[in-house]
């Protein structure tokens, strides 16, 4: 070869006093300036621990290169594993009515008595129909609002007619069911226990915060409900069958703390701190209860840190998209997330069936339609095919849009391989799926965020990075300090 | 101004930047990184050199308009890099996503 090493295809970028050097399947290293200069002009020490560690790393070799080529190939092809499934998640909206009235509802959803906003048994037998020529060996069927609780009787005819198509299929089936909890009763999860529906929930932190964010439409005490209604839940379908998520308005900024203590008070094992999606009345508020990037990364940072000093006491409580990165940078397994993979989970990974019939990329796809702009409709269920929906030019156009590998800035970004396209999001911002990097408030975001969360594996200690390691193996610290045994 | 940054009537500001050192495509690379700050403009000025020309879209003080010029210089180095050993390694890169979603072989 003519060079005492052959290098491989790697990323860098300057990181603190550092060189962050990474492969194209995240394996990465922090090099001192002069050890940077060195492997660039192939006078690494082939006996120095830098020399080795890159070796190992898969950044440089001195071997036979076919070999090496292989086995990145099996890790790329790991790594990407999440496209094999196509289509596996399927949201389906029985209705757009609610009976909460969020203040940053990001659906426009409906008031609770307007039967328009209702989806007919034939649309949904249709969608069911569709949901099944995905080829995709697992599906989870997802029910999104409005608030679905409210067509219960939808929700459960969906729910027995997949499992009816089911008997031909032979898919490995999932339901969840996203709800405020407020309408749930023992019939309906006597139900769900029966088809093993898993709760998709939201709390947005103690009584003040969660009935100023999300207040019911007719009742004042929306947050002794839901404690009144978690209870019943895990009563009847166990402690681990339902989930909550939180949304992040301003005034959660500096209460991040006091939310964390509500999640871990009411029985809950993680959170995960969005940023607020521009969407519906989040959009139309946003100087209310909007915020910028940096504001956000600055209350992420501390709640971070907040929870990793819980961990060290010896709570088991997880950030959700800190633990997502850190099994992206530390693991070589896949992690695919509808709006944070490449190329994007629009329509491939997930998509959504409006009550209408309407199939969307994504919910975001479906929240932007609700404010007047069908750019991210695939078709409907009623009078489309699933070739017609699944297999557009629409579709293979924006996945073409969506892959890091190829897209400005993106392809030689250091952080690729952990971040991911969300080309509804850059037309939302931008009016372009592709967007400028540089003006993207979300590329901002994950930058950050991203970043910190290297330089706290890098700084943070065996500590730190054990606390790390115990998330992404969903063990205890304790279990993690002794080897994996307790 | 300290002879890297130029300036010319009318208060444009200006680099000249070597052929010989630097591509295109690390100049368009490192340009776009500050389009959210600058108008630029890059010309191709003389078989060896391009000039690059830049116009802040919001008012500010010379001393540091001229600092953040002098940074597209260093971020010039890092694009630069990149199309080098980019170079050194690109077709490997195609082999390895080329196999890592080719069949399996058969024995």
């Amino acid at each position: 070869m003519g060079q005492p090493y052959c290098l491989l295809p790697f990323k860098f970028e300057r990181f603190e006093d550092k060189f962050f050097v990474v492969n194209e399947v995240g394996e990465f290293n922090f090099l001192n300036p002069d050890e940077f200069v060195n492997l660039i002009n192939y006078k690494l020490d082939k006996n120095s621990s830098t020399f080795l560690n890159l070796k190992a790393k898969q950044l440089l070799t001195d071997t036979d290169l076919e070999p090496v080529i292989e086995m990145l190939a099996t890790k790329y092809r790991t790594k990407k594993s999440f496209l094999r499934d196509f289509t596996s998640l399927h949201m389906v909206v029985p209705t757009l009515r609610c009976n909460s009235k969020c203040i940053y509802c990001q659906v426009s959803s409906k008031d609770s008595k307007d039967e328009r906003y209702d989806m007919d048994k034939i649309t949904a037998q249709r969608i069911v129909e569709t949901i099944f020529c995905s080829p995709s060996s697992t599906t989870k069927i997802e029910f999104q609002g409005g608030e679905p609780l409210l067509r219960f009787d939808l929700v459960s005819y969906i729910i027995e007619y997949a499992n009816l198509l089911n008997l031909k299929y032979k898919k490995n089936l999932q339901f969840v069911i996203c709800t405020n909890l407020s309408l749930i009763d023992e019939n309906q999860l006597t139900f769900f226990n029966k088809y093993n529906v898993l709760i998709s929930t939201s709390l947005d932190g103690h009584k003040e915060l969660h009935e100023k964010n999300r207040p019911l439409r007719n009742l004042n005490n929306g947050h002794d409900i839901f404690i009144e209604k978690l209870a019943l839940v895990r009563k009847m379908l166990g402690i681990n069958k339902i989930s909550a998520l939180m949304t992040t308005t301003k005034d959660s900024l500096s209460l991040l703390p006091k939310i964390i203590d509500e999640y871990i008070t009411n029985g809950f094992h993680s959170i995960f701190i969005r940023m607020l999606n521009p969407y519906g009345l989040a959009a139309q508020h946003n100087s209310v209860f909007g915020y910028g990037v940096d504001e956000f990364f600055d209350a992420y940072k501390k709640a971070l840190d907040y929870i990793v000093q819980l961990n060290l006491k010896g709570q088991f409580f997880v950030e959700e998209f800190a633990r997502l990165l850190l099994t992206r940078i530390l693991t070589p397994f896949s992690t695919g997330f509808v709006d944070f993979q490449s190329p994007a989970g629009v329509g491939i990974s997930g998509v959504i069936y409006n009550y209408n019939g309407n199939v969307y990329v994504s919910d975001e796809g479906r929240m932007l339609a609700a404010m007047g702009d069908d750019k991210f409709l695939m078709g409907n269920v009623n009078s489309n095919t699933y070739e017609e929906i699944f297999h557009s030019d629409f579709l293979q156009k924006l996945l073409k849009h969506s892959c890091l590998e190829c897209l400005p800035v993106c392809s030689y970004c250091p952080y690729q391989s952990y971040c991911g396209a969300d080309p509804v999001r850059n037309y939302v911002e931008q009016g372009d799926i592709i967007g400028n990097r540089f003006i993207s408030k979300v590329c901002q975001k994950n930058k950050m965020i991203i970043g910190h969360v290297l330089k706290l594996i890098k700084n943070g200690g065996e500590d730190v990075n054990e606390v790390f390691w115990s998330w992404i193996t969903n063990r205890s610290l304790e279990e993690i300090k002794n080897g994996g045994h307790q | 101004m300290n002879g890297i940054v130029k300036q010319i009537d009318g208060g444009r500001l200006f680099l000249e930047i070597t052929k010989e050192i630097y591509e295109k495509e690390a100049i368009i690379a490192s340009a776009d990184k500050f389009i959210d700050k600058f108008y630029i403009n890059i010309d191709s000025i003389s078989q060896d050199k391009f000039r690059v020309y830049f116009q802040p879209k919001e008012k500010i003080e010379n001393n540091l308009l001229e600092g953040a010029i002098l940074e597209f210089c260093n971020e010039l180095i890092d694009q630069q890099l990149r199309t080098n050993i980019e170079k050194k390694f690109g077709n490997i890169r195609d082999l390895i996503v080329e196999q890592a979603f080719s069949p399996l072989k058969k024995k």
